[in-house]
């Protein structure tokens, strides 16, 4: 079931009843309704996977009773362990061994040896990367001392399986949603009003940008050996815009569906194309993602603490490992060492924490400067995510190749019968109402709010692919 | 949560009036359009004489020259479409009889066609703007799956057949773009050959009953059009040619001109002749039914 399915819209408005017309007495029936709601909306998927997450949930849930209830520090130690071994074990059976087992069958071949590789034929279980994150995050907080296990099993089963965030994220805390469970939620009609613009906006970058973009972006991705070098710049930046429209776009709606129900979930995108510098893009961009990495393994591995080497260490590890969590694959682990290569420079000259602050454009030097560097860091960005697409690490560097060989910069016709500039006009009015809005959570509220949700209703209906189904990217993350 | 539900209905108000909205906006344009597809020319024409008309595939819109059959005094146009299957050309052939023509002879594209009873999606979509002004085709489509959705659901058409249809095609019928569909009396000739060509393979295909070329016939009969179903040319090195043969046990009415061309010289691709090929192709044909008038 996915967001912008028919199913969805059908299930959304009966659970919204049910939560608050027949168990809004009490946080217990709410909750016993959420999880009910997540555990058919996972089974939508494969029911078979179900055993899978409620199992993860069970170990988690015990485990951190065990480690809180120890006194002992080896079996405080040994029940963490057990724990993220466990749910590692997991994400690596099923989402990593055909990887491991196929590199190092071809290891074995390139020094001569004849391998053929066991591979495993099972399918990802959608949102594993996602429930094993929230998982873990609540065991290490648990070991740490923290915060306090919960005792409640609904309550924590909630945590884990709460339908809006357990297929793509964003990837909770325990601190940051347990306490909104622990509560009977009241409605309060602008947070719901807020949620309905937010999904509005999310299904406009999904339908509309994403998924417009994806058919530019596949033409020229899936044929770069005939492109021009117009048609492959942009091809990358229509999936930069692609990736962006969808999994934000997906964020928008996850958010704004928990809002119907009266809890707040993490912030997962706030305007990355707006970055001046790598380093304020990797705070805008997956936030949750972003922060688990550095509060679970950055911070712990010492940080940038430590001397010039450990830093770089530090820095490598984070996004190798952020490149990895993506998928099974090369050229995501390739995409996170040249996000790495961007990051480390500022690093090393003290300036990754340079663009904190707000900013706006006027016409003085400093405006340029700061557009210039917007242009840059999203210029270089585009740049890695070729590598984030294309299907093989020599495809990205072929594209790459050609992008600068070709040096032709005329229009193009694709397959799809469509020019390679047709839809730049469309994402240029994107940019600019994002930009006019980027101090708000979506464009639509504020002033004639009706108005602009009559217009992105009207652009949903008629600018919307609606023929050429696409899922969600990170749902197979 | 009373004042929320109201702005619930009235969210859904405004989505059900953008949606009406649109649906005018779309029809009223695709309504004016005469210029970007065969379906909208004919759609928005009226009272036309045609000796001579073509129907079917691609395999009439890139292999029968009007030009030969106008020079030699038949007025004649091509409306074979790129993926039309037999339903879509019963449902032009129908249209045309709806908006008044009077056509003489039909030639008509029957081979590969009658291969399935199914239907091409990309052609269908172009009927639909018309669908709640023409009974004639909400007629034809009341059966298919989801007409419901596409007759009373405002714009869902549209949206169904985004590619199609959609904003897009909506926009080039609005300023008139025009395309290359109507240039030489509906005949769009192949260019670029392929080569090396890679030989079609038929070695799955039977010929089957097909219930659009039984509509085809019927409505021939009963406006007094004379029927002309032939197959046409592939190239030689086609893997099993024998389905041609088959045609003929099941419709023997039908007139066997698969192998009036053969050089690989004639052909853009095993299954689609050139300019050249088309223009030999179209000589056989008119040769074999038609001769010149003497005062064209």
């Amino acid at each position: 079931m996915f967001f912008n399915s028919f199913h969805f819209a059908i299930f959304l408005p009966i659970v919204f009843l049910l939560y608050w017309f027949i168990a809004n007495k009490s946080k217990n029936y709410q909750n016993y309704i959420l999880i009910l709601a997540s555990y058919y909306f996972y089974s939508c998927w494969d029911w078979r996977f179900l055993f899978l997450l409620v199992f993860s949930t069970l170990l988690d849930y015990f485990s951190a009773i065990q480690i809180e209830k120890s006194t002992n520090p080896l079996s405080r130690k040994f029940w963490l362990w057990l724990c993220v071994s466990i749910n590692i074990g997991f994400l690596g059976v099923f989402k990593y061994y055909n990887f491991f087992a196929t590199s190092f069958s071809e290891l074995l071949q390139s020094v001569g040896f004849n391998s053929s590789p066991l591979l495993l034929k099972v399918i990802l279980p959608v949102g594993i990367s996602f429930y094993t994150f929230h998982g873990l995050s609540y065991i290490i907080d648990i070991y740490f001392k923290r915060i306090k296990s919960e005792k409640n099993f609904v309550d924590y089963s909630l945590f884990v399986s709460y339908f809006p965030l357990l297929v793509a994220g964003p990837i909770e805390r325990a601190t940051h949603l347990l306490p909104q469970l622990k509560v009977n939620r009241e409605f309060n009609f602008e947070k719901a009003k807020e949620g309905i613009y937010q999904i509005i906006w999310g299904l406009v970058k999904k339908v509309v940008i994403a998924d417009t973009c994806a058919n530019y972006a596949n033409a020229i991705f899936d044929n770069y050996n005939s492109m021009n070098s117009l048609s492959l710049i942009l091809g990358a930046i229509y999936f930069a815009f692609q990736i962006y429209g969808d999994f934000s776009g997906y964020s928008d709606i996850a958010l704004g569906t928990s809002k119907l129900f009266g809890i707040d979930l993490l912030k997962n995108f706030n305007y990355p194309y707006f970055s001046r510098d790598i380093g304020e893009f990797w705070r805008k961009w997956h936030i949750s993602l972003t922060t688990w990495f550095r509060d679970y393994l950055y911070i712990p591995l010492g940080g940038s603490k430590g001397s010039k080497w450990m830093k770089v260490r530090n820095t490598f590890i984070i996004f190798l490992v952020s490149g990895f969590w993506h998928g099974a694959s090369w050229t995501f682990i390739a995409w996170g060492f040249i996000n790495a290569l961007y990051f480390i420079p500022l690093l090393l000259l003290n300036r990754n924490r340079k663009n904190i602050d707000d900013f706006s454009l006027g016409f003085n030097l400093e405006s340029i400067r700061t557009l210039f560097n917007i242009l840059i860091t999203f210029s270089i960005t585009c740049f890695a995510w070729i590598f984030f697409r294309a299907r093989s690490i020599s495809d990205a560097f072929q594209y790459i190749k050609r992008l600068f060989e070709n040096r032709i910069f005329t229009e193009q016709y694709f397959s799809i019968e469509r020019y390679n500039y047709e839809i730049l006009g469309l994402i240029i009015i994107f940019v600019l109402v994002e930009w006019n809005n980027r101090a708000k959570i979506e464009p639509i509220s504020g002033k004639y709010s009706w108005l602009k949700l009559g217009l992105c209703l009207a652009a949903i209906l008629t600018l919307g692919v609606f023929s050429d189904y696409k899922e969600f990217i990170y749902f197979q993350f | 949560m009373k004042q929320f539900l109201q702005f619930l209905l009235k969210a859904l108000a405004l989505l059900l009036f953008v949606m009406v909205l649109l649906d005018v906006l779309y029809t009223a344009v695709y309504l004016q359009s005469h210029s970007r597809t065969k379906i909208d020319y004919l759609y928005n024409s009226k009272d036309k004489n045609y000796d001579v008309v073509f129907l079917g595939s691609s395999r009439v819109n890139n292999h029968l020259v009007p030009k030969i059959f106008n020079n030699n005094g038949y007025k004649t146009f091509n409306f074979g479409m790129t993926r039309s299957r037999l339903e879509e050309s019963a449902l032009m052939l129908q249209l045309m009889v709806e908006r008044n023509y009077k056509i003489k002879n039909l030639i008509l594209q029957v081979d590969l066609n009658i291969n399935t009873n199914d239907h091409s999606e990309a052609i269908r979509s172009l009927f639909m703007p018309y669908l709640h002004q023409s009974e004639t085709i909400r007629n034809y489509y009341k059966n298919i799956p989801g007409y419901n959705e596409l007759r009373y659901i405002p714009f869902y058409r549209y949206m169904h057949y985004d590619t199609k249809i959609g904003f897009r095609e909506m926009y080039f019928s609005l300023v008139h773009k025009r395309t290359n569909n109507l240039e030489n009396d509906g005949f769009h000739p192949l260019t670029k050959d392929e080569r090396p060509m890679v030989a079609a393979d038929l070695s799955k295909y039977y010929p089957k009953k097909n219930i659009g070329y039984e509509q085809i016939k019927t409505i021939c009969k009963k406006n007094n059009i004379n029927l002309i179903a032939i197959t046409t040319p592939m190239c030689m090195s086609t893997i099993n040619r024998e389905y041609f043969n088959h045609i003929r046990s099941i419709y023997p009415e039908i007139h066997n001109f698969e192998n009036a061309v053969t050089d690989d010289n004639y052909f853009a691709t095993c299954g689609h002749m050139n300019e050249k090929g088309a223009i030999a192709f179209t000589r056989v044909i008119f040769n074999a039914f038609f001769k010149p008038k003497s005062n064209p």
